[in-house]
């Protein structure tokens, strides 16, 4: 960065995209370790206490949690692909890894309605503790994960646009690191729910 | 960043000077919302201290700026709670935490390491106007129906969860949350934007052990706010949850108001576990800026290296990483299990290691210095003594044994007082009154600012010291009055010096509000370099450029504390008592540093 004069400015611009875009947003994914870390913990401090009572997970999370794996395993592929130059396969893969992160923000809403017929409420005089922490965590990653849709939206538009190539791939990787985390998020929050809730 | 070239386009008042994404407007903008929030903050503690100095008595002030909240000039009760409930949230986050990191991380971080300037710009601008949202709910939360959050700045439920308990736990509780929430995203995209620029854009030569101890203390900071502040978030949304939508993770068993309510299950404790993970590492991110600042003025204002730069470092990784595991130090009366108890005990009396080493490098850094004692040297000394002072009885604190008789007495409101309301106040004056010259190319007036230090260190430690005794005494804190109980009728007398000291106090800080708001437009021209000082700051030019460095951004080739350096001859290397980074070594010239 000795080098930057103030003539070469825009290309600064680029060069500071490149080299501080992935460190910030790891930054961003420690925060939301620790968000999750702090209610995960607090399932465990309220599992203490003698009220505790389990509820059992529905089946349609192991929908979901099949399609998140590989909606994530579809987006590396499709990084693959652009780093390789294969653009028309990219997109196919690209809007598979959409697809199913729809699929997976449906099947939650089904698991959700299923809790719910089972006699599972998020709040009021009919529910439990865990009951609200399985509506909770689920709810928030959820949240999380709409907002790596919009990404992945973004992603999407430009891959059929064609703006990525094997020189231009910041974009994908963003998107893809934090789309592989959500993945990884949901793995343990799933593993959670069944051996400790 | 907006950066500028050859062929400058104006940028327009509103891109240029509101949202700015230049970090050193930024830190100006930090600064003053930051000081206005906490001399609002201050104006609170001074209005309660009548209440409790002078109890039941009337006083115009009161009725003047009060209103409603007080019946004949006498505060009411429950606005007293909501007066010291903003008054700790205010200092705590918007004085101490964006205030101070703020305005100094974004000031010197750039100029210091050698960037043009922070990671993302666009993020550093959201990051000051997330924080102004903030502080203007916040201050909005004050005038609501029902009053401000008026459960301590601790917010425990069930007082905090039932609109019922209290009205200020009705809509100032609910906009108190929010302001919170948006205060975290503030703090969280600054800590982002720190941490990266400080690992990925210093300039050529500048190693992490070449770094002046302002950026370890900053960097640091960053990384404990990263943190905790996100289990903060949780517990917050946990408790909005419990407030406004009917679940239990904190409430059960509840009777209230001739009612039995609905919750089940949950626990308050929790809400302590959640609250205090946060709580415990935030009040070294108030402290550790101070620190920070005060390794540098201290070492620049006795013309010698920093004693001990390696242990400095040390110290500060230490104490950062055990600040995150000693939380239960808040909770020792909550029947936990004594063995945790002494575990809890441990580690916080480990603590007091590493800044044992801090306070031994500072003083050990002064001995036999060319002392010059400007206003800022003297506030860094005063934040050596007050964090002794406020130090030691956090060893009391700390004991759990010890802690059963002084756990929510005035002991604790003493000693955190003397080391945030002090020590941390006093590191941010000297940050000020030090890099006033930096931030808008004058200087403060010497004169007022002796007379500022003075004031301030006499009355405050006469606020606060007594504390310790009313504490051992048995005198509860936030309790509205103290004269109610025969128990305390001989303590009258000791309320009472204190809330004259407060007074006292207060006026002291307008001679600093005097000071800085006259010499922002009348205050001497500065140099370029007023304090001989070593870091690269100093390099810039006083008229700010974006982009800082006219030209290239130098190298460096040493670290920032070459000061009296001599050679076998007693002569100083290079003719003077300082050497900046950016000289290169000598021909028979070791580097300092290592």
């Amino acid at each position: 960065m000795a080098t930057i004069t103030l003539e070469n400015t825009n290309n600064y611009k680029e060069e500071l995209r490149q080299k501080t875009a992935k460190p910030m947003l790891w930054i961003g994914l420690v925060s939301i370790v620790m968000f999750f870390a702090g209610l995960t913990s607090a399932v465990i401090v309220s599992k203490g206490t003698a009220q505790w009572e389990s509820v059992s997970i529905p089946n349609t999370f192991l929908l979901s949690t099949i399609f998140i794996i590989l909606s994530s395993l579809t987006f590396f592929l499709g990084e693959k692909m652009v780093k390789n130059n294969d653009l028309n396969k990219s997109k196919i893969m690209i809007t598979a890894t959409m697809l199913l992160g729809v699929l997976f923000t449906i099947t939650q809403y089904i698991a959700w309605k299923e809790l719910y017929s089972n006699g599972v409420v998020w709040a009021g005089s009919e529910s439990s503790a865990a009951g609200s922490y399985f509506y909770t965590l689920t709810a928030l990653h959820l949240i999380h994960l709409l907002g790596g849709l919009i990404s992945l939206t973004v992603v999407l538009v430009k891959s059929v646009k064609e703006k990525y190539n094997s020189d231009n791939i910041l974009g994908i990787q963003l998107s893809s690191t934090y789309w592989h985390f959500l993945t990884i998020l949901w793995i343990y929050l799933y593993l959670f729910l069944i051996f400790i809730a | 960043m907006s950066a500028t070239h050859h062929h400058h386009e104006e940028q327009d008042f509103l891109f240029k000077y509101i949202f700015s994404q230049d970090h050193k407007m930024i830190s100006k903008q930090f600064l003053i919302t930051g000081f206005l929030m906490g001399f609002i903050g201050m104006v609170m503690s001074t209005l309660f201290r009548l209440q409790l100095g002078f109890p039941g008595e009337s006083f115009w002030i009161i009725d003047f700026l009060l209103g409603s909240w007080a019946e004949n000039g006498v505060m009411a009760p429950d606005k007293y709670l909501s007066l010291v409930t903003m008054h700790g949230t205010i200092m705590v986050f918007f004085l101490l935490t964006a205030g101070l990191s703020g305005t100094f991380s974004n000031l010197l971080i750039p100029l210091q390491i050698g960037a043009r300037d922070m990671a993302s710009g666009f993020l550093n601008m959201l990051s000051y106007w997330f924080f102004f949202v903030s502080s203007v709910i916040m201050l909005i939360s004050l005038g609501v129906e029902g009053g401000a959050a008026s459960a301590g700045w601790t917010i425990y439920p069930p007082l905090s969860a039932l609109p019922q308990a209290i009205p200020g736990s009705g809509l100032g509780m609910t906009l108190w949350l929010v302001s919170m929430a948006i205060f975290i995203a503030s703090s969280l995209l600054g800590s982002l934007n720190y941490i990266v620029t400080i690992l990925n854009l210093r300039t050529k030569g500048m190693t992490m052990t070449r770094l002046p101890l302002t950026i370890w203390a900053f960097l640091v900071t960053a990384i404990l706010g990263v943190i905790s502040f996100p289990v903060l978030l949780s517990a917050a949304l946990l408790l909005i949850f419990d407030r406004s939508f009917g679940t239990s993770f904190y409430l059960s068993d509840i009777y209230i108001g001739g009612q039995v309510l609905e919750h089940s299950g949950g626990s308050p404790i929790l809400f302590e576990h959640l609250f205090w993970f946060l709580g415990h590492p935030e009040v070294y991110i108030v402290l550790l800026p101070s620190l920070g600042i005060t390794s540098e003025i201290v070492s620049t204002m006795s013309r010698k290296p920093i004693f001990g730069y390696r242990a400095m470092i040390t110290s500060i990784l230490a104490i950062a990483f055990l600040s995150a595991i000693v939380w239960g130090h808040h909770m020792f009366v909550t029947g936990m299990n004594p063995f945790l108890g002494a575990v809890f005990t441990f580690t916080t009396l480990l603590i007091a290691i590493p800044s044992a080493v801090k306070v031994f490098n500072y003083l050990t850094t002064l001995w036999k210095g060319n002392i010059i004692f400007s206003p800022a040297m003297l506030f860094s000394i005063g934040l050596v003594s007050t964090f002794i002072s406020g130090g030691v009885t956090g060893l009391v604190l700390g004991d759990s044994a010890l802690d059963i008789n002084v756990h929510d007495t005035y002991f604790v409101v003493g000693h955190f007082h003397i080391v945030m309301g002090l020590s941390a106040v006093f590191g941010m004056y000297a940050g000020v009154y030090h890099w006033f010259p930096k931030m808008y190319g004058r200087v403060m007036n010497n004169t007022i600012g002796y007379l500022h230090f003075w004031l301030t260190i006499i009355t405050t430690y006469g606020i606060f010291f007594p504390m310790h005794f009313l504490g051992l005494a048995g005198v509860p804190r936030r309790y509205y009055t103290n004269s109610e109980f025969p128990l305390f009728d001989n303590m009258i007398d000791i309320n009472e010096f204190i809330t004259w000291c407060a007074i006292a106090a207060a006026f002291a800080q307008l001679l600093f509000a005097f000071n800085f708001f006259y010499s922002l437009f009348r205050g001497p021209k500065s140099s370029q370099n007023p304090w001989r000082a070593n870091s690269l700051e100093w390099t810039t030019p006083v008229e700010h450029i974006h982009g800082n460095w006219p030209g290239e951004i130098p190298e460096v080739y040493r670290w920032s504390y070459d000061y009296s350096k001599v050679d076998e001859n007693g002569d100083y290397v290079h003719g003077q008592d300082f050497i900046p980074q950016v000289v290169p070594l000598g021909p028979n010239e070791k580097d300092g540093g290592h």
